[in-house]
């Protein structure tokens, strides 16, 4: 057998490291961590023209600070009631929102909940006839009223053009 | 090659294709053609499918989509405001007539109301305005009593309804209304509002334990053990009867409480004073001309004994001491020596703890 050196010290080599790391394999970094955080981050592009809006525009940290947060509700205060139900609905509300509005919301989902009410509100585009509008929204309401259990109310608002929404361009 | 006949008209008309496949549109076509008015009826007409002159097709425009302008343009400077904004709801740039920003720009001016997220995030009290608030007062007036008049002060319902009950509502954003916490009662009620004699009284507070706060005579009873408020402020009601007639019972076993079991000092039965009327007796004293001097004896004693920790008695006592010698002294002076060690001697307060460990 021609194997390299290497191979033959890690069949010999009984491997009791806690991580079962070979010893052989150097566990020292020399360069500097890199920290790196992307969520909630834009990249900029090479010509400057990728529009954010203002949500997008301030990175995750600025939250209570230059904007304010998607969901508003009590779950998460101290001893707050079904933080983890709360979460999850949340999650659920958007989800169904996104397909069901497609293409259509420019902004965020707010979800605010006052007491069982859920109002759900966001900025969207006027790409569609008033009338379907009018029934999407009472779709959506019935929809997740039914699931949800809870008066749902959608409060939106329209702008005419994508760009109305944009704040900065990257 | 193949051949349709079409039985939509009185005469057949006989069509012929180039190509053995046709589909709905190539039909929608040929009767559009057909039915050109002003055709001869005796003859077949033919279908020209190669070009020649076609009818133009119908092609749908785009209509510009009407939007109408915002209702902020259209409302007049003397409107009712909650009549425009009646209840809570998120903000909405045509509606409100205002010119509102939200939001940083370091570059420039912050955003506008129109497009603006940051404005429908947060909270609005636009529905709460003075006179919309006037307004919901005004409407809920009918179905208001007037306040009772001999409640119109604190003290007057303080007297006359000595129970006070406190229990919390909580209010979640959630789709339940219940809380657990909110089962928790708590009733006061000041000790001295309650019928008890001395020894009732005595028991009261031994069953009441740290219940019960000295400083404003005030009994606080917290039940929390059963799941439901209601259950929880029978039980408490309950809990304050129980303990207020068990105070009033007598057991035969306290007939056998002595000295060492009060929880005050008693002075009337006091070894103390047992030792002071001796030493009056010794000097040919009246005990009543120097009631001053006893009295002040006696309080700084029951302080003494009754406040143990406290205060610092020991600046308060031998002054008393020293004033009662000296007062003795003028009558007979080896009296105090010799006669009373209990009182009179420099630790006079050892003498008197004999009678009372």
């Amino acid at each position: 057998m021609n194997l390299p050196r290497t191979t033959l010290l890690l069949k010999k080599i009984t491997r009791d490291t806690p991580l079962d790391v070979p010893i052989n394999v150097r566990c020292l970094h020399l360069t500097d961590i890199n920290l790196k955080k992307q969520a909630g981050r834009y990249k900029k592009t090479p010509r400057g023209d990728k529009p954010l809006t203002y949500e997008m525009a301030y990175a995750p940290h600025r939250i209570a600070h230059y904007k304010s947060w998607n969901s508003w509700n009590t779950a998460n205060l101290l001893d707050g009631l079904r933080p983890a139900e709360t979460l999850q609905e949340d999650a659920f509300i958007r989800k169904f929102m996104t397909g069901t509005w497609h293409r259509l919301f420019l902004s965020e989902i707010i979800i605010k909940r006052q007491h069982n009410l859920i109002r759900i509100a966001g900025i969207i585009h006027q790409a569609i006839p008033p009338r379907k509008l009018y029934f999407l929204i009472g779709y959506t309401e019935e929809l997740l009223a039914y699931w949800l259990q809870c008066p749902i109310k959608l409060e939106l608002q329209t702008v005419p053009n994508r760009s109305d929404v944009t704040f900065k361009y990257i | 090659m193949s051949t349709v006949v079409s039985s939509c008209y009185k005469k057949p008309v006989l069509f012929k294709f180039s190509k053995s496949f046709f589909s709905f549109d190539n039909i929608r076509k040929t009767t559009d053609l057909a039915s050109k008015p002003g055709s001869d009826e005796d003859e077949f007409r033919t279908l020209d499918i190669r070009g020649g002159k076609t009818p133009q097709t119908y092609s749908r425009k785009k209509q510009p989509r009407v939007v109408f302008p915002p209702r902020t343009e259209r409302m007049p400077v003397d409107q009712d405001w909650s009549n425009v904004w009646p209840g809570p709801r998120t903000f909405h740039p045509a509606s409100v007539p205002l010119p509102l920003r939200q939001g940083i720009n370091k570059l420039g001016a912050s955003p506008g109301k129109v497009g603006n997220v940051e404005l429908m995030k947060i909270p609005n009290f636009l529905h709460l305005t003075p006179p919309a608030i006037k307004k919901h007062c005004m409407a809920l007036k009918k179905f208001c009593t007037p306040w009772p008049r001999a409640l119109s002060t604190n003290e007057n319902c303080q007297k006359y309804f000595p129970l006070e009950l406190i229990q919390t509502d909580y209010c979640h954003s959630s789709p339940s209304i219940r809380n657990p916490l909110a089962r928790i009662i708590t009733i006061k009620f000041p000790l001295d509002k309650l019928h008890l004699d001395e020894h009732a009284k005595d028991k009261f507070l031994r069953l009441v334990g740290d219940r019960y706060d000295e400083e404003t005579g005030i009994v606080t009873i917290v039940t929390d053990k059963c799941p439901l408020r209601k259950q929880n402020y029978d039980y408490a009601l309950y809990l304050l009867t129980a303990v207020y007639y068990e105070s009033w019972t007598f057991e035969h076993w306290e007939i056998e409480k002595s000295q060492p079991d009060l929880e005050y000092y008693d002075w009337d039965n006091s070894k103390c004073k047992e030792n002071l009327i001796h030493l009056f007796k010794q000097a040919n004293q009246n005990m009543e001309e120097n009631n001053l001097l006893v009295e002040r004896l006696k309080e700084s004693i029951v302080a003494l004994f009754d406040e143990v920790g406290t205060t610092d008695h020991k600046d308060l006592w031998p002054g008393d001491v020293v004033s009662l010698q000296t007062c003795d002294t003028c009558g007979s002076s080896d009296s105090l020596e010799g006669g009373q060690p209990h009182v009179a001697t420099n630790h006079g307060f050892h003498g008197a703890a004999a009678g009372h460990p």
